[in-house]
C-alpha cells in the first residue's frame, strides 16, 4: 500500500495526501492507497503546486513507512530524532 | 574587520529585492518549483526533508557582535530558536518558512550579511584560518586576501554558471589550520623572490563520492597577480570541465584526468594573457583592503598574567579549559579562545539564539567585538587579554559553552545527516552524540590528546570524512544505517585521505570501535605521539584489528 506525500509551498513541511486529497500534517491522517489509487492520487496532488511540492508515493504498511526509504521516511513523518527541533522552541 | 562600501550594500539591497520578487513570483504559483530552485539555490535556499533551509554566509569566518546578536534574532524570530554553524563557516536556519525569507533576508542585509553564493554551481564562501590576524606562527594576515577575493567572485558573470561549484581557502601560516588541500583551490601565503607577498597555490582537491588532495600547481604566484591566476584557474577548468555527470565535474576530476603538468599548461596559457590585462591587483588598492584588518589597539602587556595564572591554580577546571581551548597570540598578554559548540551530547555546530547573544556580548567585552566561525563547527574569540580569560571562562559555563574539548576525540565534526538532510543515507547526529557520550570522560580525553573524528551522513562528505583522523562514512545497506570508518586521514600541511578499514558497521557498534581504537593507540604509542603520528608510523592494521575484535557479523 501507499501514501502520498510531500512538502508544503509555504513553509516547506512535511505533507501527505489526506481525505479527499487534501493536504495533512500527520502521516496517521494520510489516506493508504492501493498502487493503482495512490498513481490517480499522485497525478491530482502534482497538479496542485501551490501547495505539494515534488509530491511522491510512499510504500507503508498501515500508516508505517516500509519500502527501503522507510527510516527516511519516518523522520519525514516524526522529525529529527535529535537536537534542538526535538526540544521544541518557539516555532 | 571588512565593512560595506556602497556598492556592497547596493549589491545586497537589490539581491535582497530581487529575490523577494522571485519568492512572491512562487509563493503564488507563477513560478514553478522546476523555475524556482536554481533562484532559490543562487539566494543559500534549500528545500530539506521537514522545511526550507536558509544557509547565511559569513565571510572567511569573521564577523562581530552586531552580526551575532542579528543572527540570534532571525533563529529567535523566524527559526526554532537555534542556529547550525557548518564546515564552510556559515550557518544554517533549518525551519524558515518560504514567505519569512524576504524578511530574514532584509534583516541580515541591515548588518551587512546575505545568502548569496551559499549554494549553487558558484565560487562558495572563501574560508580561512580561524586564527587568523592572530596567530603567532602567521607570515601575514590572509583575511585582506579573502576579502579580494570574495569582491571579485561575488556575482562574477563569468564563473556564475560553472560546472560545479568551487570552492576556495586561504592561509597565512605553514601550519594548515583551513584544510586548505581539501579544496577546489588551496592559498598558502609566502614570500615570494622579491620578498613581497606570494601564494602557493594547490589545485583540484576535494572530498565527496571521489575525494582527491590538493597538488601544487605554483610555488609563488606574486600577489599582484593572484586574481589573474584565480581567473586562469577557474577558465581553463570552466572551459575544460566535464558538464555531463554530476559526479565528475568538479575541477579535481578534471586535473586528475588529464594530470597536473597538462592542467598547469592550460592555466598557464590563460594566465599569460590574463596577468596583463585590469586584473593585476594595484598596491593601493590591496593596502586600502589590508586597512580593514589592521590589528586592534592592543595594550602593551607582560607576556604572562597574574590573574589568569592564579586562576589555573585555583581552578582545575580552568585550568582544563585553558589547556585545551586557550591558543598562543602573537600579542604579548593576550591569546585566541576556542568556544567549542560541541557539548557531552550535543548536536556539533548548533547554538541557540541565548547563546549567541551571550557569545556577542562577550565578544565585545572580551575580543574587540570579533568573532570567528572555525570550520570545525566551533566559535573562535580572536583577542582576549590573558587577564580576563578566567572571567571570560567563567561567563561562557553560565550559557554552556565551556566545554573544555577543543581538538580532542569529542570535537566531532558532525554533517546533519539524515535527521535534516534530504542528501543524507543515514544519520550522523546521534552517531556522534553517542560517541560524545561514552568519550566524555576529561581525564580520558587528554590522555588521548588531539585527535580529529569527523562524520559524514553520506558520500558528499559535509562532515569532512575522508579526512578526519578517524573518519565514519552512513551509508545505506537495504534501508538499514550502517557506517564505513576510516582511519588515517588529515586535514592539514600532511594531508592524507583515510584508509577504509573494512566491513561497515551498524549504528550502535561506532562508538564502541572508535573507542577501541583510541584505546589501542594509548597501548602502541611512542613518547610524544599523537594519534595521527602513531598511524602514520604503524599504518592502520593494528586499528582494524580494534575496531573488528568483537565483531563477528557486520554488513
Amino acid at each position: 500500500m501507499k501514501i502520498v506525500t510531500a512538502n508544503r509551498l509555504s513553509d516547506g513541511r512535511v505533507i501527505y495526501a489526506g481525505v479527499d486529497n487534501q493536504p495533512v500534517e500527520r502521516i496517521d491522517q494520510a489516506s493508504v492507497l492501493d498502487e493503482a489509487t495512490a498513481e490517480i492520487v499522485l497525478a491530482e496532488v502534482v497538479g496542485r503546486p501551490d501547495v505539494f511540492v515534488n509530491p511522491y508515493a510512499v510504500e507503508v504498511e498501515g500508516h508505517t513507512p516500509s519500502g527501503r526509504d522507510r527510516l527516511k521516511e519516518h523522520i519525514r513523518s516524526a522529525g529529527p530524532t535529535v537536537g534542538h527541533s526535538v526540544a521544541g522552541g518557539v516555532g | 574587520m571588512y565593512r560595506y562600501d556602497e556598492f556592497d550594500h547596493a549589491l545586497v539591497r537589490e539581491r535582497v529585492e530581487e529575490f523577494s520578487d522571485q519568492v512572491a513570483r512562487r509563493a503564488s504559483g507563477a513560478l514553478t518549483e522546476d523555475e524556482f530552485k536554481p533562484l532559490r539555490l543562487m539566494n543559500g535556499v534549500y528545500l530539506q526533508l521537514h522545511a526550507y533551509m536558509l544557509r547565511v554566509a559569513i565571510p572567511y569566518g569573521t564577523f562581530n557582535s552586531r552580526q551575532m546578536r542579528r543572527l540570534g534574532h532571525i533563529a529567535r524570530t523566524y527559526d526554532k530558536g537555534y542556529g547550525h554553524f557548518t564546515t564552510r563557516t556559515n550557518i544554517q536556519y533549518n525551519w524558515p518558512a518560504l514567505t519569512d525569507l524576504p524578511a530574514m533576508l532584509r534583516d541580515l542585509a541591515q548588518v551587512e550579511m546575505h545568502a548569496i553564493q551559499t549554494s549553487g554551481n558558484c565560487i562558495r564562501n572563501t574560508t580561512t584560518d580561524v586564527f587568523a590576524g592572530a596567530a603567532d606562527d602567521e607570515i601575514e594576515d590572509p583575511r585582506p586576501w579573502c576579502e579580494i577575493i570574495r569582491q571579485w567572485s561575488t556575482i562574477h558573470p563569468e564563473f556564475s554558471f560553472l560546472p560545479r561549484k568551487f570552492k576556495i581557502a586561504v592561509i597565512g601560516a605553514e601550519k594548515d589550520r583551513a584544510a586548505i588541500r581539501t579544496h577546489d583551490v588551496g592559498l598558502q601565503i609566502v614570500k615570494g623572490e622579491d620578498g613581497g607577498t606570494a601564494f602557493r597555490v594547490f589545485v583540484g582537491g576535494g572530498q565527496g563520492r571521489l575525494p582527491h588532495i590538493a597538488q601544487e600547481i605554483a610555488s609563488a604566484v606574486p600577489a599582484a597577480d593572484l586574481l589573474a591566476y584565480l581567473t586562469a584557474i577557474l577558465r581553463a577548468w570552466n572551459l575544460l570541465g566535464r558538464r555531463d555527470n554530476i559526479h565528475k565535474a568538479r575541477i579535481k576530476i578534471l586535473v586528475a584526468s588529464v594530470g597536473l603538468e597538462a592542467f598547469r599548461e592550460e592555466v598557464d596559457k590563460h594566465y599569460a594573457t590574463l596577468r596583463h590585462e585590469d586584473l593585476r591587483i594595484p598596491e593601493d588598492e590591496a593596502a586600502r583592503i589590508q586597512a580593514y584588518f589592521a590589528p586592534p589597539a592592543f595594550e602593551t602587556l607582560p607576556k604572562t598574567s597574574g590573574p589568569f595564572d592564579r586562576a589555573l591554580l585555583a581552578d582545575p577546571d580552568f585550568a582544563r579549559f585553558a589547556r585545551n581551548n586557550v591558543r598562543r597570540h602573537r600579542q604579548a598578554g593576550y591569546a585566541s579562545v576556542v568556544v567549542s559548540l560541541k557539548p557531552v551530547g550535543g548536536v556539533p555546530g548548533d547554538i541557540t539564539a541565548d547563546q549567541m547573544d551571550a557569545v556577542a556580548d562577550l565578544a565585545e567585552r572580551y575580543s574587540f567585538d570579533e568573532l570567528r566561525a572555525a570550520y570545525e563547527q566551533n566559535l573562535v574569540l580572536p583577542h582576549v587579554k590573558l587577564d580576563e580569560v578566567p572571567a571570560l571562562w567563567r561567563a561562557l559555563h553560565d550559557v554552556g559553552l565551556a566545554t573544555a574539548n577543543a581538538d580532542l576525540a569529542t570535537d566531532v565534526i558532525a554533517c546533519p545527516g539524515l535527521d535534516y538532510c534530504s542528501l543524507a543515507n543515514a544519520r550522523s547526529i546521534p552517531v556522534a552524540q553517542a560517541l560524545s557520550k561514552r568519550l566524555a570522560d576529561m581525564d580520558y580525553q587528554e590522555r588521548l590528546g588531539p585527535v580529529r573524528i569527523n562524520m559524514s551522513g553520506c558520500i558528499n562528505a559535509c562532515g569532512h570524512h575522508h579526512v578526519g583522523h578517524i573518519g565514519v562514512l552512513g551509508v545505506d545497506r537495504k534501508g538499514e544505517e550502517y557506517y564505513q570508518i576510516t582511519v588515517g586521514g588529515s586535514p592539514d600541511e600532511q594531508a592524507a585521505l583515510g584508509d577504509i578499514v573494512g566491513k561497515s558497521l551498524p549504528a550502535d557498534e561506532v562508538a564502541p570501535a572508535i573507542q577501541r581504537t583510541l584505546d589501542r593507540y594509548l597501548q602502541i604509542r611512542a613518547d610524544g605521539e599523537r594519534f595521527i603520528d602513531t598511524v602514520r608510523r604503524v599504518g592502520p592494521d593494528p586499528f582494524r584489528d580494534a575496531i573488528y575484535e568483537t565483531l563477528d557479523a557486520t554488513a
